[in-house]
């Protein structure tokens, strides 16, 4: 009787899965998701990630301390989008982003949207995400008060999660504690700048920034617990 | 050789083009305007009902219980006569509007002119077949009628279903009935009584004997009958003007039935741009409100095109966010032809995948957040610090600049800077406090002094401390006269 009750089950799920090939069951792996990349410049970062930032994929990065580097993060990623010819987005959730560090050359290809609040950045992530234009879109959230960050719907990291993977846009998502749980990849950032660093060229610290892979959903890449660079 | 382009029951297909699935329904046209409004139109199935030009609504409503009644639209009519020339136009350089829905067009020197000189009927039916298609893009059913001279292209056109190449007059001419001479009513029906049923008939009594016994009148019909002589063509070129209008009987209080028109709009001005292979490089809208101030906004369309969703969809942002002091009593949408955009980008060369997208974002971006918050920023010339302005997202083209000569981490500026008591020791920074930054002061680097635009009213002084907590903060503090500030964290 057990035998012929596991015999329907095999059939039945043989049965839905040509009905509903579309549909994943429990017991399944899930597919390979696609691993283009978007190369940061940055050797530690891109051997890191095994090529760099994951494209059609949410990526958070989570710089706990003040000047533990996120800002000089983004500004690398803008002259690398500048080098490489591509246009960028920077969604800045606190308008604190600093255009004099960088060129007007490095400048003419990035969309910066400046907003005062969490909530307004997420509104216009979902936004700049659906245009498909811009290959890389960053969501800077670092200096948004924690009682904002806290206020975004989980519900939301999943829709630009979604977006993001429809579009193959490479979503870099900074913040000052983890909050997106449907990131891709999550690395941490550990860096620790000085008074010495200020006299340092900025691409020069970019280099040294150092980096902690601590979440990666996307398969094939080092394991997330142990993974450093930097 | 000459063709005409006739439009049979043309104020009816007029009134009915943005309503094409009312073709095969019952539907009568009345003109409202006149005393007594009759039908004057009406569609097959209509027709079927007995229903017949002449009767009131409530004779054609007692007929056909179905029958919707619609009024004429003399701006309907307006943009169907334009579209009538514009689609001929492409066909011919020469043509004229010959009446209301009729466009008769001059093929002297053109191909088909030597095709039907060579008798080749495929290639005339192969030709006519696309002016009918693109007439049929913007739901117009047309005849068309190719013949040597205009008066006998305009009787091929009539009788065309829906194409007629006449290369035999004479056969053409002794086929059609004596109703179709456009003859005066007692003049037909003493033909009906001698028995002359056809044209062939009535052309073999001969000029002279038609003249003696019915008059100059009969004279005259007889010449139009022969269709013997050519005439010259009042030439006319169409407007590059693509407009559709819309007064609504009930004025429109929300979005939803106004985006169901104008969508209806967009589809059409895109056909009519098709026919004419232009694309649209601006839209301009009109809404009429019924207090009498109109609602007027044109649309530049950054990559011109003639996509029905790209146009729709700068509509719709746009009207997403319009409050009108008043219903909306009409409509109006103008779309200003263009060419489409070609570039020749270099081999690494990329830009904007789509810049119609990109500027529809940017309207998003502004309901959202307001004007100059999303754009390219441009760092002004000056040593002012946080100088900047925003200017749009140049697709392709790249800005020049002197290299930026900022070393250090990235700032994170703080906007507006944000107050802080700061305690010194001597001349330095010993305890910060502010919302942004707070703690015992491990090291310091400063003074900087500096200052610009002193010759001008915008002149600016202030003195710069780069400072790190205990904690590991980094900061750039700001002294203006008593005041200390936190300008940004290093990040």
């Amino acid at each position: 009787m057990k035998a012929a009750n596991a015999n329907d089950i095999i059939q039945l799920r043989q049965a839905l899965a040509q009905r509903f090939p579309q549909v994943r069951t429990w017991s399944e792996q899930p597919p390979q998701k696609s691993r283009s990349c978007w190369p940061t410049g940055l050797p530690s970062l891109d051997a890191l990630l095994q090529g760099g930032l994951p494209k059609g994929a949410l990526t958070e990065v989570v710089g706990p301390r003040s000047a533990a580097g996120t800002a000089t993060f983004l500004h690398a990623l803008v002259r690398r989008s500048h080098q490489t010819r591509q246009f960028a987005a920077l969604i800045d959730g606190h308008d604190s982003f600093d255009p004099g560090a960088l060129t007007n050359a490095a400048l003419s290809r990035l969309l910066w949207v400046r907003c005062h609040s969490a909530e307004e950045a997420i509104k216009a992530a979902d936004i700049v995400l659906r245009d498909r234009n811009f290959p890389l879109v960053a969501l800077d959230l670092k200096t948004n008060p924690n009682a904002q960050l806290r206020k975004i719907s989980p519900t939301a990291w999943y829709r630009m999660q979604r977006i993001a993977a429809q579009n193959g846009v490479t979503l870099v998502v900074l913040t000052p504690l983890a909050i997106g749980g449907c990131a891709d990849a999550r690395l941490n950032l550990e860096s620790r700048f000085t008074l010495d660093d200020l006299a340092k060229e900025p691409e020069a610290l970019a280099l040294v920034l150092k980096f902690e892979l601590v979440r990666w959903a996307l398969g094939g890449a080092a394991d997330a617990t142990a993974a450093q660079a930097g | 050789m000459h063709a005409v382009i006739y439009i049979p029951n043309f104020h009816l297909q007029a009134a009915l083009r943005l309503e094409p699935q009312l073709a095969s329904r019952p539907v009568a046209l009345m003109d409202q305007t006149e005393s007594k409004a009759v039908v004057m139109q009406m569609t097959d199935a209509a027709r079927a009902f007995a229903v017949a030009e002449g009767q009131t609504s409530t004779q054609a409503m007692a007929r056909c219980g179905e029958i919707l009644i619609r009024a004429r639209s003399r701006a309907q009519e307006d943009a169907a006569a334009e579209i009538l020339l514009q689609c001929a136009y492409c066909f011919s350089p020469r043509i004229e509007s010959t009446a209301t829905g009729v466009c008769t067009m001059d093929l002297r020197g053109l191909a088909i002119n030597d095709d039907i000189a060579d008798g080749d009927a495929a290639g005339a039916a192969d030709w006519a077949g696309r002016i009918l298609r693109a007439l049929q893009q913007t739901h117009l059913r047309a005849q068309i009628g190719v013949a040597e001279t205009p008066e006998l292209a305009w009787k091929a056109a009539r009788e065309a279903m829906p194409f007629l190449c006449v290369t035999d007059a004479g056969a053409f001419l002794a086929s059609l009935t004596v109703s179709s001479l456009e003859a005066a009513p007692e003049l037909l029906d003493i033909l009906d009584r001698w028995g002359v049923r056809s044209v062939g008939s009535f052309l073999a009594l001969g000029k002279d004997r038609i003249a003696e016994r019915l008059g100059p009148d009969a004279v005259d019909v007889f010449d139009r009958a022969l269709a013997r002589e050519s005439r010259p063509l009042k030439l006319v070129t169409p407007a590059e003007t693509f407009d559709e209008f819309m007064e609504f009987e009930e004025p429109i209080e929300t979005l939803e039935p106004l985006l169901f028109v104008l969508r209806r709009f967009v589809e059409q001005l895109a056909n009519r741009l098709d026919v004419v292979y232009l694309v649209a490089g601006e839209l301009r809208l009109r809404l009429g409100l019924s207090s009498g101030e109109p609602h007027e906004r044109a649309f530049s369309i950054p990559s011109p095109t003639r996509d029905v969703e790209t146009l729709f969809r700068t509509l719709n942002t746009h009207l997403e966010n319009v409050r009108t002091d008043a219903p909306i009593s009409s409509l109006r949408l103008t779309a200003k032809p263009g060419r489409a955009a070609h570039f020749q980008f270099g081999l690494f060369e990329t830009a904007l995948r789509d810049p119609n997208q990109f500027h529809e974002t940017v309207a998003r971006l502004g309901a959202l957040l307001g004007s100059n918050r999303a754009g390219a920023p441009r760092l002004l010339p000056t040593h002012r610090p946080d100088a900047f302005a925003m200017d749009p997202l140049l697709a392709g083209e790249e800005q020049t600049g002197e290299p930026a000569p900022i070393s250090g981490p990235a700032l994170r500026r703080c906007r507006p800077q944000i107050a802080a008591a700061v305690e010194l020791r001597g001349d330095r920074p010993v305890l910060v406090h502010s919302p942004a930054v707070r703690g015992a002061i491990a090291r310091t680097q400063g003074p900087w002094q500096i200052s610009g635009d002193w010759w001008d009213n915008a002149r600016w002084s202030r003195e710069e401390w780069e400072a790190e907590t205990t904690d590991g903060d980094l900061c750039r503090l700001v002294r203006q006269g008593d005041e200390w500030l936190v300008d940004g964290l290093f990040d």
